[in-house]
């Protein structure tokens, strides 16, 4: 990274561009109750009132500009409308159009002109719709916005004296982008543009895909050459750090502006290409949050691209997240995705996979909690009576009426409208219709959480309660109830001796897959969604590991109340485990082809494992043999000293943590609290390079 | 059939040995480095760790076929990775008919033996015939020297160098470099000396002293004594290695 993308991501790191903040944003809820506005014309005004208020700023030494100075968005709805929208009926989140993916291929190839004069051809074949006509009415509307607000970027570049910059916004997003300069430019236009409209978890999609002809065609030309290209993507790059402090997430930095990199091409030929190896080594070199890499592979991918992406890994941000090319394509098949738009799957803010510009699919409708169902099941099985089999089948019985309970309220569900975004994706403006009302994909998904956790209390309890016959059903209720109070022996022999995910032992791994069978056959039991579409399950966690913790006493794992659950695809919070071999083998159990919206094996290595070349490298094959376990996401962590610290204060959590010390492994919780320090000082050290 | 202690098996050890690799801590020791690093891996019984996640039972007994079995449901992918499985400890030579058992019933899997050599010859035959690489301890060379700081002396550690050197399995020299003890200039002169010219001997390590070495032992009811000065520079010139023309790494 050269000085000036140095200084522009000190600058961002400082927050430097804060001072750009504007106090509020105009309020335009009462404008638009005044006149009487629909949805519709509401969210279209939102756009054009937010880009109006937008004032341009240009800093000297940047070469892709936008900087948000807008710190939130108004409200489209009077608090009295809004309460009157709500009643009776069910809102998804924030009931705003989020975490799909545009086709941004499309975008940039058509230029916002492009897709203007589409929509002004659309309005004449349905001059008759007054529906129609009022959508795309708003979505020339919103382009014309844009297209202002970059002009006026362009007449501010003629003011502080670049040329250079007037002459690339008198030209992007209104038309096709000339160079890959312009291409990176229109992306960052178009893409702020979707915050503005109060869309969010905004993905980038396959940008190594859509970006290429643009690369390309400089490359050859002699226009450009590598260096610089990387350069330009660098800054992109930097550029989408500005902002992520003020776009919406359960968390700050979960604003879903993720890319996705590699995989196959449509007709399934490797779509490995330069841009690939370019956007991993950018988003190493420049090291932040945004934006958060997946790489698409496959058992045969090749160890040098790996090894690359395990470069970026030791950087301790947590990507590139894995997703296997191998299972995902045939699974989306099997849920009626078309072969070409499998293949051409991203991947949305966690780790749903989307067809850009194909897809509105809502990937994160509900959650199916595994520990309740499991917990329900092991307490009124065994006051009843039952033998396992009755305990498996009332577990089955939950899975079915949480999913029946919890995503039934969402059937048929309306969607706000998004013209802006309907701009952005295929067909909404040929076809007169809002994205809101259907794509070509229209499923919902939902997450089966915390799977390890539930598991291992059933495993406990086949073993102990009955082979072993060693625990009396009525103890261990009793335990259950006092919370282990007065039952450690019990709770220890539950938590140590019993099988456990991740050890590649069937005794539990069997149990886990039947949960996420029950679980599938939950999710095909419940049908059509009332959009046009299925029902996903997925083996996500997001926050549920932590928020169900408090929500479910004591469970047969041995698990005291309130204690964490599993996260995502990993073995419970203080299994002892071999290491990632054994995960990766008790995973690769469960059937993918049936749990196809994604939610990734999650896994920390100490970053001392990614000390040399040597070592990276076998990292790498790590991951490719994830890939050829037939595993289908991997989330791949470098573990730094902020978790290191956080292990010193909270232990209980981190009974699995391994350091490497010298030639050696050790518990990190087993070593005296002055080594504890002295390791987290080393990584401190080995992290800030 | 025989049975052997383990104190730990952990998956991908990048730092024992070549490729994707599973190591197998055999639990006991005959030596008593006074800068051990793995304490729970000295006594050749079970024990009790107590941490701050609470205690644990440390040493499980398998049968060899038990402890085989374990390790050959990843044998495809070992092999696949360049790898394959280290036996270390504690030392694996106290246990070597046990682990010779479970080498012998290893579905095609590259073994790498990880000793400090010191035990009978026949021992040390019975195992390093049956590994395709050793990773061999040397520590120090001065006989008295030697049993002040392991409470043994090095007679057969460096007979066993011999020994493996004859048999033609290849091996590293591993050196661990304790400030002041291991890491003097004679004693790196000393051990190039001894290994220049071994029939086998790929290269040296020479690993730096690390100063978590006592991290363990309060959880195993133990003291760290250290009989040396812990944070005195340390000397890692692998110049007396190189002037023998041996390659030498320091990891």
């Amino acid at each position: 990274m050269n000085e000036r993308l140095e200084e522009m991501r000190r600058r961002v790191r400082d927050r430097e561009h804060k001072r750009f903040r504007q106090a509020a944003p105009p309020d335009i809820s009462e404008e638009c109750a005044a006149e009487g506005l629909s949805w519709m014309q509401r969210i279209a005004r939102l756009a054009c009132r937010m880009c109006e208020a937008e004032i341009p700023v240009i800093e000297p030494d940047e070469r892709i500009v936008f900087t948000r100075t807008l710190p939130k968005l108004s409200a489209v709805f009077t608090p009295d409308e809004w309460e009157e929208i709500k009643s009776g009926r069910t809102v998804h989140a924030w009931d705003m159009i989020n975490n799909i993916c545009a086709d941004w291929g499309m975008v940039l190839s058509q230029g916002l002109l492009g897709r203007k004069q589409a929509a002004i051809e659309a309005k004449e074949r349905f001059k008759d719709d007054p529906e129609s006509v009022e959508f795309l009415d708003c979505a020339i509307e919103t382009i014309d916005a844009v297209l202002d607000l970059a002009k006026r970027y362009a007449a501010k570049a003629l003011e502080v004296g670049r040329e250079d910059l007037a002459d690339i916004l008198e030209h992007v997003p209104a038309n096709p982008p000339r160079t890959f300069h312009e291409a990176l430019q229109s992306l960052r236009f178009c893409h702020a543009a979707l915050w503005l409209s109060s869309h969010y978890h905004v993905g980038l999609g396959r940008l190594d895909q859509y970006l290429l002809p643009y690369l390309q065609a400089d490359i050859e030309s002699g226009r450009l050459d590598e260096q610089s290209a990387e350069e330009l993507l660098a800054e992109f790059f930097i550029s989408l750090n500005k902002d992520a402090d003020i776009y919406p997430g359960a968390l700050q930095g979960d604003n879903g502006q993720t890319i996705v990199l590699g995989g196959v091409k449509r007709d399934g030929t490797d779509a490995v290409n330069e841009l690939t190896w370019m956007a991993l080594r950018a988003a190493r070199d420049i090291s932040m949050i945004d934006p958060k890499i997946n790489l698409r592979i496959s058992s045969k991918t090749d160890l040098d691209l790996l090894c690359l992406a395990t470069e970026l890994t030791r950087k301790g941000l947590g990507f590139p997240q894995y997703a296997n090319d191998d299972v995902v394509i045939p699974a989306l098949v099997a849920h009626g995705y078309e072969l070409e738009d499998a293949r051409d799957y991203s991947v949305a803010a966690c780790w749903e996979f989307v067809i850009p510009g194909k897809g509105m699919e809502i990937v994160n409708i509900a959650v199916c909690s595994f520990p309740h169902a499991a917990d329900a099941a092991i307490r009124e099985g065994l006051a009843a009576g039952d033998d396992f089999n009755g305990i498996m089948k009332r577990t089955a019985e939950h899975i079915n009426q949480q999913i029946e309970n919890n995503l039934r309220p969402s059937y048929a569900l309306k969607l706000p409208p998004g013209p802006f975004y309907s701009v952005l994706m295929d067909g909404c403006i040929e076809n007169g219709r809002d994205l809101s009302k259907g794509l070509k994909y229209n499923n919902f998904g939902v997450h089966g959480a915390c799977s390890a956790s539930a598991a291992d209390a059933l495993a406990a309890v086949k073993k102990f309660v009955f082979e072993e016959k060693t625990i009396e059903p009525a103890e261990l209720l009793k335990a259950l109830e006092a919370n282990y109070e007065g039952y450690e022996e019990l709770r220890k022999k539950l938590a140590e001796e019993a099988p456990k995910v991740g050890n590649n032992d069937d005794a539990a791994d069997e149990i886990l897959v039947k949960l996420f069978d029950y679980f599938a056959d939950a999710c095909e039991a419940f049908g059509e969604n009332g959009r046009g579409g299925i029902v996903r399950p997925g083996s996500g966690s997001a926050m549920f590991y932590v928020t169900l913790a408090s929500r479910i006493g004591a469970t047969a794992e041995g698990r005291k109340s309130g204690e964490y659950f599993s996260a995502n695809l990993a073995p419970a919070p203080g299994t002892r485990i071999r290491g990632p071999i054994s995960v990766f083998q008790s995973y690769s159990k469960i059937d993918y082809q049936r749990i196809c919206n994604g939610g990734p094996i999650t896994m920390e290595l100490s970053d001392t494992v990614f000390r040399d070349e040597e070592s990276i490298q076998k990292v790498a094959m790590l991951v490719r043999t994830f890939a050829q376990l037939g595993c289908q996401q991997l989330q791949l962590n470098s573990l730094n000293a902020q978790t290191l610290l956080d292990a010193k204060a909270n232990p209980e959590k981190y009974k699995n943590l391994i350091v490497r010390v010298w030639g050696w492994s050790g518990y990190f919780c087993e070593l005296d609290p002055p080594y504890q320090d002295h390791v987290i000082q080393r990584h401190l050290y080995a992290t800030s390079n | 059939m025989n049975t052997g202690i383990v104190f730990d098996i952990r998956e991908f050890t990048v730092h024992d040995g070549p490729g994707i690799r599973t190591t197998v801590f055999m639990k006991g020791c005959p030596l008593r480095c006074s800068w051990c690093h793995n304490p729970e891996g000295i006594s050749p019984k079970p024990q009790i760790m107590k941490g701050l996640a609470g205690e644990r039972l440390v040493g499980k007994e398998y049968t060899s076929d038990e402890l085989a079995g374990l390790l050959n449901r990843q044998a495809e992918i070992l092999r696949a990775n360049e790898g394959g499985v280290t036996f270390s400890g504690g030392e694996p030579l106290l246990q070597a008919e046990f682990v010779a058992e479970v080498i012998d019933q290893l579905d095609d899997i590259h073994v790498l033996l990880d000793t400090s050599g010191f035990s009978s010859k026949e021992n040390f035959r019975l195992l390093a015939g049956r590994c395709n690489l050793v990773f061999f301890d040397i520590k120090l060379i001065d006989r008295e020297a030697h049993r002040h700081y392991t409470g043994q002396y090095n007679d057969p550690i460096l007979r066993n160098l011999r020994v493996l050197s004859e048999m033609g399995t290849p091996f590293v020299v591993r050196v661990p470099l304790v400030p002041g003890v291991t890491d003097t200039k004679q004693n790196l002169e000393d051990i190039a000396k001894t290994v220049h010219g071994l029939p086998g001997l790929i290269r040296v390590d020479l690993l730096p002293y690390n100063k978590a070495a006592g991290g363990k032992y309060s959880a195993c009811g133990m003291e760290f004594e250290p009989n040396y000065i812990e944070n005195s520079e340390l000397n890692a010139d692998p110049e007396p290695f190189k002037i023998q023309g041996i390659e030498v790494k320091v990891v």
